[in-house]
């Protein structure tokens, strides 16, 4: 069963239609990133399935459950959201100390202890928590949302506000709550390097509609095509080693730069491509596959998404 | 019960580490507890009608305005900072939230009201230069009544200041608060020097402040958390 399932979810405030039918769904120990301008509706799609908010229409399910109308689920659901959710006059401990209560965690000393080591915030236990840094009231929201172990965690922008090797810190910890624990990780970000290195799958979201939804690594490579590049020892040969190109099925989109020469071919098609151009006499430098970055594949799902409408 | 309790006791800390919320309560309690004792010598033959006047309205005035700023950091504070939304997302339903919350607001703004009480008769005793203290019915009005009339004020307001917006709230924020200063200032006018707390009276107050706690807990079933999390500021 998906931890996370999503179908046909449409959420409007008056008249203005936040969300517009989107559909997906999150398995167990995923990593999903979920990607989209400011105003694309992530917010309210995190908020619909923590139970802030009531689905306008459709369902939002979080391991079979409404959390907005069942308690039980929501003690194994961890979220940290753009607040931390942080008391500013208690310490550290003492936070986390009140919200282990509340989630009735046992032995919360031990467990305290190795989260507040695990944030680096063990020599400021006792400090309150509005004399922190905003990055370590982050480190402190992180641990806060992992006290109890839970089955899956909402993370809200989480590297928003800390610096390189927090943010570092950050990916570490996704990976190893997804990789060794099992935790299924819904990752909500604008940072998309951090999104590339941390999901399996991602969706984009736009004007309430999701216009991306794929793995990482065949939304990079492309949908069944590759991006290829050769460089050319002879640039000489440039207008030779085009015309030998664009005589072999199936590549397309050549870009000639100089000696380098870009183009799309199938997944399994450079063998046939570098034999052809040897084969006519073309001399090779180097040859490459390359994938495009989450970035790129982000700004052209924007791009198109903008030319639509 | 225990996730209530543990609400309460965060609140409570949190209160008694904000020390400018402390210093206004002590101060107000302070205040209006002393400039009021003298009116004590207006019934110089029976001043203690007097003090039981003070008992029955001024310490629980002050009680429920003690009640009412000290909601103001419980729930009006953590909507504001966005705290709330996380508690929201814990395994705690809405009612027990709102319970811990009130139950944190009460027992200080209870203490705040019986301090208010000893000031009063403190007070009234030094003036007088003799010991007066309050009738039997104003004592139980103190040990039972008051709180409960605290908590139904507490609840009430922390109810509003959740369901509200950030403007609306000011308003309210601002009728509270010339409600109570009304209350204060003209209440002694209204009820006269020589009536009595008597325990019928007692026990009339005593069911107006059960039958606002009955309101209030009916009352609660109405929040919502989308009501609560679309009403944050931005």
């Amino acid at each position: 069963m998906s931890v996370v399932e999503v179908t046909d979810l449409k959420k409007s405030f008056g008249r203005k239609v936040v969300l517009n039918g989107i559909s997906f769904t999150v398995e167990k120990g995923e990593v999903f990133g979920f990607l989209g301008p400011n105003g694309a509706g992530k917010t309210t799609t995190m908020r619909i399935l923590l139970g802030l908010l009531h689905a306008g229409s459709g369902s939002a399910r979080v391991m079979g459950a409404d959390l907005g109308v069942d308690d039980a689920v929501r003690g194994r659901v961890g979220v940290l959201l753009e607040n931390n959710g942080i008391y500013d006059r208690l310490s550290a401990y003492e936070n986390l100390s009140y919200y282990a209560q509340l989630y009735g965690v046992e032995n919360p000393g031990d467990r305290i202890s190795e989260l507040l080591q695990f944030a680096g915030l063990t020599e400021r236990k006792d400090d309150p928590a509005g004399t922190f840094s905003t990055g370590m009231k982050r480190k402190l929201g992180i641990a806060r949302a992992i006290l109890h172990d839970p089955e899956i965690v909402f993370l809200d922008e989480p590297s928003s506000g800390l610096d390189p090797e927090a943010q570092h810190m950050v990916r570490d910890l996704i990976l190893r709550l997804s990789g060794r624990e099992g935790i299924t990780i819904f990752l909500n970000s604008h940072n998309l390097d951090e999104v590339q290195r941390v999901c399996n799958r991602v969706a984009i979201l736009n004007q309430g509609e999701i216009k991306a939804l794929d793995s990482v690594s065949s939304l990079t490579a492309g949908a069944g095509m590759t991006v290829f590049g050769v460089t050319l020892s002879d640039k000489a040969q440039a207008g030779a080693a085009q015309r030998v190109l664009e005589g072999i099925a199936g590549v397309s989109d050549l870009q000639v730069q100089g000696d380098h020469i870009s183009m799309k071919i199938p997944h399994n098609g450079a063998p046939e491509v570098l034999f052809t151009l040897t084969g006519a006499g073309i001399s090779l430098e180097e040859a490459k596959k390359q994938s495009r970055s989450l970035e790129e594949i982000y700004l052209d799902v924007m791009k198109k998404a903008e030319a639509s409408s | 019960m225990r996730e209530v309790m543990v609400v309460a006791r965060r609140e409570i800390q949190q209160i008694l580490r904000s020390k400018n919320l402390l210093i206004s309560a002590v101060a107000f309690v302070v205040v209006f507890g002393a400039i009021s004792t003298p009116a004590v010598i207006i019934a110089a033959d029976n001043p203690a009608v007097i003090l039981d006047q003070l008992g029955f309205y001024l310490v629980l005035t002050l009680g429920i305005f003690c009640g009412y700023i000290f909601s103001g950091q419980a729930f009006l504070r953590e909507k504001t900072e966005g705290v709330i939304e996380t508690l929201l997302c814990s395994p705690l339903s809405l009612r027990q939230i709102w319970l811990g919350k009130v139950t944190g607001v009460t027992i200080p703004a209870y203490v705040m009201a019986l301090a208010t009480a000893v000031i009063i008769a403190a007070g009234s005793s030094a003036i007088l230069e003799r010991t007066i203290i309050y009738s039997p019915q104003v004592i139980v009005h103190i040990l039972i009544v008051i709180p409960a009339f605290i908590a139904a004020a507490s609840g009430l307001i922390g109810f509003a200041q959740l369901l509200l917006g950030m403007r609306e709230n000011q308003i309210l924020n601002f009728g509270i608060i010339m409600g109570l200063i009304f209350v204060i200032s003209f209440t002694r006018e209204v009820i006269g020097p020589t009536v009595e707390i008597t325990w019928p009276v007692l026990l009339g107050t005593l069911l107006v402040a059960g039958a606002l706690l009955a309101l209030i807990f009916w009352l609660v079933r109405f929040l919502d958390r989308e009501r609560i999390v679309t009403t944050l500021p931005e």
